[in-house]
């Protein structure tokens, strides 16, 4: 059933990431819904299951725009073992914390995804434009990781994944 | 413990590498399968939002229906005056095409499609249409709207087609100023209208005079886009005194920020079609 709702999860978030605006000031970058959900998983789940969040939500990333088809969900892990890895040291259950986290790891995951896109000539994009979106993830990454938190706890409970005390 | 996670490391990395290293075809269908899957999904989530954003203007808008109205009353006296101007031009038109017997071109086919989404990833400037290989759009086909190009296609499935606009930097137009002829290659900035300027023209004969306002449209070289459609208007001229040529701003006609349907050009190499200049005259006569 967990892995149902992850799915499930990365589907809405992907449409949603799809239909959201962007912003010039914050250099296009994507609202990073999926990312929210990653990282949700990363630190609230075991191991497993942020293996299969990274590696689900990035195949719907990159199949859903031009991205090679497996440079997110490289990234995604990268990103979503560094977050469980830290987990224990920072990661306290508060909105502050969130915002902190989504930001960070917002930001690791564009400047990873720059940087591979960037190294196979993949993308054309002006360094001012890339320093732009790292910039616009990382402020982005902060408001709405928490809003994807609260909403995946509360998915979770709802459909009995796990016990409120859990989380 | 330790040699289970030794385990799940292993089985990670080759999966990604597999991931990484898959031939382009099956990357390519594993791509159209998901997309295809999540297409009704994108299309009923957009139509909601649309819907949703209409009725929040329309709200807003009830104050301001009066000014409005009044506006819209000398908009149509302008565009009647206008009609009546055109119509001897037509006519005029019509008569020497007949006299140089000219071989009346069969009209290019315009294929309707209706914006689904935009590109998920935020490094392009992409759209993907509701349309694909069953519908008859294949890769590097022009997509217009009524006011001019918009982009091309890149990535085709049986029922969904992605758009490069042309505001994207690596989408580059063969294109010519319609006043000169002269010819350069028009290139996004990576910004997306309101507005703003979001070509460049680059690559211009620098001893040909480009103004400001001059009408740039498709050279038809490159095999891609077809001839004469409009890209939009040169905003500012940069002439390097050192170099050999010019290069120019360029606003494209087409608002490519508000996109909700296009039309991708089935045919190629031809002058642009009647069909698109009656729609437009029809747009403006309606209006």
């Amino acid at each position: 059933m967990t892995s149902l709702t992850m799915v499930f999860a990365m589907v809405c978030g992907a449409v949603l990431q799809a239909i959201l605006p962007t912003w010039r000031w914050l250099g296009h970058a994507n609202v990073p819904v999926l990312m929210g959900v990653v990282l949700y998983y990363a630190v609230t789940h075991p191991r497993g299951l942020l293996l299969g969040a990274a590696v689900v939500g990035g195949l719907l990333q990159d199949a859903l725009g031009m991205i090679p088809l497996g440079y997110s969900s490289f990234c995604f892990c990268v990103v979503a073992l560094l977050a469980a890895r830290f987990k224990d040291m920072v990661f306290e259950h508060e909105l502050v914390t969130h915002m902190f986290f989504g930001a960070l790891a917002s930001g690791l995951f564009t400047l990873l995804l720059y940087g591979l896109l960037a190294g196979s000539d993949v993308v054309v994009l002006r360094p001012r434009w890339g320093v732009l979106k790292v910039f616009g993830s990382v402020i982005l990454g902060g408001v709405i990781v928490p809003f994807v938190f609260e909403t995946m706890t509360a998915l979770d409970r709802m459909l009995g994944n796990v016990e409120s005390r859990e989380l | 413990m330790r040699e289970r996670s030794v385990v799940v490391w292993v089985v990670l990395a080759a999966v990604l590498l597999a991931v990484l290293n898959l031939p382009a075809s099956v990357s390519q269908r594993v791509k159209s399968v998901l997309r295809e899957g999540l297409a009704p999904l994108q299309q009923a989530v957009t139509g909601v939002t649309r819907k949703l954003s209409e009725t929040g203007r329309a709200i807003r808008g009830i104050g301001d229906m009066a000014d409005e109205n009044r506006l819209m009353a000398a908009e149509l006296v302008y565009l009647r005056n206008e009609v009546r101007d055109l119509k001897p031009l037509e006519e005029e038109n019509l008569e020497l095409r007949r006299q140089l017997e000219f071989t009346r071109r069969s009209p290019r086919k315009l294929i309707a499609c209706e914006v689904i989404a935009r590109d998920i990833s935020g490094w392009w400037h992409t759209i993907r249409l509701n349309r694909g290989t069953g519908d008859g759009v294949v890769a590097d086909m022009a997509v217009v709207t009524l006011d001019g190009l918009v982009g091309k296609t890149i990535q085709v499935s049986s029922r969904t087609a992605d758009v490069l606009l042309i505001s994207d930097p690596s989408c580059r137009v063969s294109a010519r100023i319609a006043r000169t002829g002269s010819f350069g290659v028009v290139v996004g900035t990576g910004e997306t209208g309101g507005g703003r300027v979001v070509c460049v023209m680059e690559f211009m004969n620098k001893n040909v005079p480009i103004l400001e306002g001059d009408e740039v449209l498709t050279s038809g070289l490159g095999g891609v886009f077809p001839k004469g459609l409009l890209i939009g208007y040169v905003e500012r001229v940069y002439r390097d005194e050192a170099g050999l040529f010019q290069r120019a701003d360029v606003v494209p006609k087409a608002d490519l920020g508000v996109l909700t349907y296009v039309f991708a050009v089935q045919e190629e190499g031809q002058e642009i079609d009647d069909y698109l200049r009656r729609q437009q005259l029809q747009e403006g006569g309606a209006r």
